[in-house]
């Protein structure tokens, strides 16, 4: 278990009364494509924030790279979040509709004080093309891009971000069954050449099949197979 | 989430209540100055002011008291139905309260009739035609402020044509020119709430039902409205507030010797246990109406309200086109630019009431001062103001946008009081003056901006990208002031600049009634009542004021019609993009 990227062990999430995450454990090594499965509402998403620590889980331990999380305070945490980068479902929400794409694709550089003005567009340009926009794109706002060029613009921020472990959240599911295939071949590709970790959650069968090397299914908060 | 939002607003709205009070019966201590002589000469003019009498006087009214005693003993004194002595008649309060509180009831109602009547005038059209709404002019009967109406009626109906008699309160047609002035505006406001909500009712589907069914146009009609009032209500409670601001403007117009009046006087002639009572009996009359709002509310809803299950869709106000507010706001400037490049204060009185002429082309006042100069400086001193309580209220508002619950009850709080009361409230305790008047707007005008931003704030958080920031590593500063505040400050200030009119005609309501900028100042308000002297001689130096007036008037309702519209078409585009996977 010692060279596991990701290794979570007994996760719980409670909202108030409701248990939406109960007693999850799973680990993910780098380089592998780990998917949760399960109905709507089993508890997937909320899987993915306290994997994220977006949402502090309420029992258990995130381990990843070594290091323990849950027990971590928000600012012992923050350098190490750029490791761990989302992807979400909704590609417009995940993006500021007033930060034109370039902005967006820089910030995760200058939050961690790695922009300088002499590469830094250089950088974010070769962000854009990597993951198959035309840099051009750069000086446009979320909303004059289509769905799945948001979606490549919210996987070039995460990339900026210099991640281990990508956790996708529904990555395609709000996409074109047309756009859905560049996008996962895109994830692919990215994994094949960065050695990314990813954590997949998706509710749809085929498309798990083809993409991920292991499944664990989700039922009510709980594992049942996997 | 939304239950400790709601506590904290009730909690805030008791304390903003008591806030209140407490600022009623502090007055004699807030406001810091000595009333012994005023109360010695006009109770026995012929003593002597010596040092023992004053004295014996302070200690007789409880002033060397600390605020807390005085506090004190003048809550157990009304818990009792003591409410003080007058300090200029010596004599009991409570009865001069209640005489007065009986004719603003009889004006009130008068006023709610006239408001009733030209609501169901406004509402009417749309009902018959099915859909469409008020066209533009439905729009403007609200945005005139009842002090410049009350004058305008007065000038019309009472000087110019003298038809009814223009001032005291003898016979019933006494009643009719300052229930027009008040009921006016309360029914413009009423006609466009009503009549900008049904059109978007008449197109829900069970009107077509209905139709198709066969049921008589006037039986749609009524269960229309019946479907239009209850959301509606809460706002027609704020109306009924609202006149007892208006009723302080048009009784003293009027010379109606009302609680409105009574309270002024008392404020202008320091005589503070009058102005506390007459002051607690508006606030009386403010807080029933909102009350009685809210029980008519409960009872025509019933269960629908505790689910809250009925909300009306987004209304379809007029839209202004943006050349009126841009026209009206150039025909402003011109006139403002021109009057600044003059001298308003030169006191010429070989030209006193000069009629409009090239050397003065709005005409000259009672003093031979240039009418336009005085327009244009006003309107410096004006919206200078009214500018500063635009940034107030913004950065207020802004701070208070994350802190919703407080907002909120403050809010309710601030909704209650009309500014004329405020003003009233803040020139008692710091005298009449121009600070103390954009303190008073200034009090009463943050808190829609502050719950613009509070929605603004919660929408921001809710939103995925802000959590990407976080996953970043991104600081919360940098997340405060790269995304939260931008998204917040932007649209808020907007509304702000647009408040400026509103705010600008606030200001010169409290000039009109001696509580704000002091002669000779050039301030609207007080150039329309300086001018009320000689109207009869001279009606251009009362019109230049009026129709600067009701020019800012016309530009803040365009300029609201405005925002509304692009707000409503926003909401209207936006679901188009929120498609959510099927079979999730």
């Amino acid at each position: 278990m010692s060279d596991a990227l990701l290794d979570v062990r007994d996760l719980v999430v409670r909202y108030g009364p409701a248990t939406a995450v109960d007693g999850v454990s799973f680990s993910l090594a780098a380089g592998e494509t780990l998917a949760l499965n399960g109905p709507s509402g089993c508890g997937k998403s909320s899987t993915a924030l306290a994997v994220l620590q977006l949402r502090r889980p309420s029992a258990g331990e995130v381990h990843f790279e070594g290091r323990e999380l849950t027990s971590l305070t928000e600012r012992e945490l923050r350098p190490l979040r750029p490791r761990m980068q989302p992807v979400f479902q909704d590609p417009y929400g995940s993006l500021s509709p007033r930060h034109r794409i370039r902005d967006a694709v820089a910030e995760p550089l200058k939050v961690q004080g790695r922009w300088h003005p002499a590469d830094g567009p250089a950088r974010v340009c070769g962000l854009l093309d990597r993951v198959g926009l035309d840099p051009a794109y750069g000086d446009r706002l979320p909303h004059e891009l289509s769905g799945g060029q948001c979606q490549r613009a919210g996987i070039a921020r995460a990339l900026a971000a210099g991640p281990r472990l990508l956790v996708l959240d529904e990555p395609v599911s709000s996409l074109d069954p047309s756009v859905r295939a560049g996008v996962l071949n895109l994830l692919a590709d990215l994994q094949d050449d960065l050695g990314l970790g990813y954590l997949f959650i998706c509710h749809d069968r085929t498309v798990v099949r083809h993409f991920a090397d292991r499944v664990i299914e989700m039922r009510d908060g709980r594992v049942t197979s996997g | 989430m939304k239950s400790p939002v709601k506590n904290a607003a009730g909690l805030t709205r008791c304390v903003g209540l008591l806030a209140v009070l407490g600022v009623v019966g502090l007055l004699p201590w807030l406001s810091h100055r000595d009333p012994a002589l005023t109360v010695l000469r006009a109770r026995s003019a012929e003593q002597e002011a010596t040092e023992e009498a004053l004295a014996a006087i302070r200690a007789d009214l409880g002033l060397d008291a600390g605020p807390l005693s005085l506090l004190g003993r003048w809550s157990g004194h009304l818990l009792r139905g003591d409410f003080g002595t007058s300090w200029v008649s010596g004599h009991d309060v409570l009865p001069s309260v209640l005489a007065g509180l009986q004719v603003s009831l009889a004006l009130m109602g008068a006023a709610l009739g006239v408001a009733v009547l030209l609501a169901a005038a406004l509402v009417a059209p749309v009902l018959v035609r099915g859909r469409g709404s008020a066209g533009a002019f439905a729009a403007m009967p609200a945005a005139v402020p009842e002090f410049l109406l009350a004058i305008v009626v007065l000038l019309v109906f009472g000087v110019w044509l003298g038809w009814l008699p223009t001032s005291g309160w003898e016979s019933a047609e006494y009643l009719v020119l300052p229930a027009l002035a008040l009921g006016v505006p309360a029914g413009g406001l009423l006609g466009r709430l009503v009549a900008d909500a049904l059109p978007a009712v008449l197109e829900e589907r069970w009107v077509e039902l209905w139709r198709g069914a066969g049921v008589s146009r006037a039986r749609i009609a009524g269960a229309a409205l019946r479907r239009v009032l209850p959301p509606l209500v809460p706002q027609f409670g704020m109306v009924a507030v609202g006149l007892t601001g208006g009723a302080v403007a048009v009784e003293t117009v009027f010379a109606v010797p009302g609680i409105g009046r009574t309270a002024l006087g008392a404020a202008r002639s320091q005589d503070l246990p009058l102005l506390q009572g007459s002051v607690l009996a508006l606030l009386l009359l403010g807080l029933v109406a909102g009350a009685l709002a809210a029980g008519v509310r409960h009872r025509l809803l019933g269960p629908a309200l505790r689910d809250a299950g009925l909300t009306l869709p987004a209304a379809r106000p007029v839209r202004a086109h943006p050349a009126v507010p841009v026209t009206l706001a150039a025909v402003l400037l011109l006139a403002i630019g021109w009057g600044l490049l003059r001298d308003p204060y030169t006191v010429d009185t070989t030209v006193r009431l000069a009629a409009p002429s090239w050397a003065h082309p709005l005409g000259t006042d009672g003093l031979g001062r240039d009418v336009l100069a005085r327009l244009g400086h006003g309107a410096a001193a004006t919206v200078g103001t009214a500018a500063g309580i635009c940034l107030l209220s913004l950065l207020i508002a802004l701070v208070l946008g994350f802190l919703p619950g407080i907002g909120a009850g403050a809010a309710d709080i601030a909704n209650a009081l009309p500014p004329v009361i405020v003003g009233i409230l803040v020139a008692a305790a710091t005298g009449p003056g121009t600070g103390g008047a954009a303190l008073a707007v200034a009090l009463i005008s943050w808190p829609a901006l502050s719950a613009h931003a509070a929605a603004l704030v919660q929408e921001v958080r809710a939103s995925a990208f802000l959590t990407a920031q976080r996953a970043i590593g991104a600081s919360p500063w940098w997340i405060l002031t790269r995304h939260v505040l931008p998204s917040v400050a932007a649209p808020v200030a907007r509304h702000a600049l647009l408040r400026l009119p509103g705010i600008a005609l606030a200001l010169a309501s409290l000039g009109f009634l001696g509580l704000g900028a002091q002669p000779p100042a050039p301030e609207w308000g007080l150039l329309l009542e300086e001018s009320r002297a000689y109207v009869e001689r001279a009606p251009w130096a009362a019109l230049a004021p009026a129709v600067a007036l009701a020019l800012l008037a016309g530009l803040a309702v365009s300029g609201a019609a405005l925002t509304q519209g692009r707000r409503v078409r926003r909401a209207t585009s936006a679901p188009a993009r929120k498609e959510t996977p099927v079979g999730a």
